[in-house]
């Protein structure tokens, strides 16, 4: 990055009321630490219990969905630490509401299956993502449970504004997939 | 049998199953990276537990402040557990302790007690 960009990226940062980000390497000691510097910022804002577990739920389904979900891993990290993913989080306060904004590299043949399932999601009003979470949390098996499937309920759950969501294709194998939930 | 101890981490809750008495405590926060391996011992426990005549009441006290989506499919698994023990012969109660300042949290018992059918659900203001 050169040193003008640089400046370019603290005003973006900024502008867009961000507190907190990253982008790179998430492994669930890192996604701890994370949770730990969040809650350290929301303490500024002295938000109330409920608020702060929810900007703090969001950040960990996100976070926890790079790790089970994205594409993308590091050639440099040992094969013990195979549950890891690089994808960027980001976490705002604008225009009265907190954000967390989050992307990763997917593979193309996900693509029209998570599409699915998002629109679904947003069409859903409250009581319909209630039935659907516990439908969902019965019927998905163990070894599927790690996390997108309720994950992405929960978070439609906790939002005050339908979630977003995006899908662009970077080559014939990946796209990049981003979600954002204003709470 | 042993009592079952798991001490409490950052991202999961302590754990303390008390064979003499039959109680079983959770505490903390739960967001593990894979929370059916975590809760593997516990289940493994449970049954046993279920298994013997040691005793016919079993008592869950579940303090748990913040869990992730896995963890609560993880929980229901539990319920069912103690549901269908419930259904032959053993008394079972639960108490899903929750803090009032976190709306959630009554949301989530009042979610799971509707799930369940047999069990003794009581939702506890901390």
């Amino acid at each position: 990055m050169e040193m003008n960009h640089f400046f370019d990226y603290q005003e973006t940062v900024s502008d867009n009321g961000i507190f907190l980000t990253f982008s790179g390497l998430f492994t669930q000691e890192f996604i701890i630490k994370l949770g730990d510097a969040l809650r350290s910022k929301l303490s500024i804002f002295s938000v109330d219990r409920s608020l702060e577990l929810k900007v703090f739920s969001l950040v960990v389904e996100q976070s926890q969905n790079i790790i089970f979900y994205s594409a993308e891993k590091s050639v440099q990290i040992s094969e013990q630490h195979q549950n890891m993913g690089v994808g960027t989080i980001t976490v705002g306060f604008k225009d009265n509401h907190f954000f967390v904004f989050c992307g990763n590299r997917i593979t193309n043949q996900k693509v029209d299956k998570l599409r699915q399932n998002l629109t679904l999601l947003q069409k859903m009003n409250k009581d319909e993502l209630k039935e659907h979470y516990k439908a969902q949390r019965r019927i998905t098996p163990d070894a599927e449970s790690r996390g997108a499937g309720l994950g992405f309920i929960e978070m439609a759950r906790k939002v005050s504004q339908t979630i977003e969501f995006d899908f662009f294709k970077l080559d014939e194998y990946y796209s990049y997939f981003s979600i954002k939930a204003v709470i | 049998m042993d009592n079952l101890v798991i001490a409490r981490t950052e991202a999961t809750p302590e754990i303390y199953f008390d064979y003499p008495t039959g109680v079983l405590a959770l505490r903390g926060e739960s967001y593990p990276e894979n929370a059916s391996d975590f809760y593997t011992p516990v289940f493994k426990w449970l049954r046993s537990f279920l298994a013997s005549d040691h005793l016919d009441e079993i008592v869950a006290n579940i303090e748990i402040l913040y869990f992730n989506s896995s963890t609560s499919k993880v929980l229901m698994n539990l319920f069912d557990l103690l549901d269908v023990a419930s259904t032959q012969g053993k008394r079972v109660i639960v108490n899903w302790i929750y803090d009032v300042e976190n709306e959630s949290a009554l949301e989530y018992g009042e979610e799971f007690k509707e799930d369940i059918k047999f069990v003794e659900f009581n939702l506890v203001e901390k």
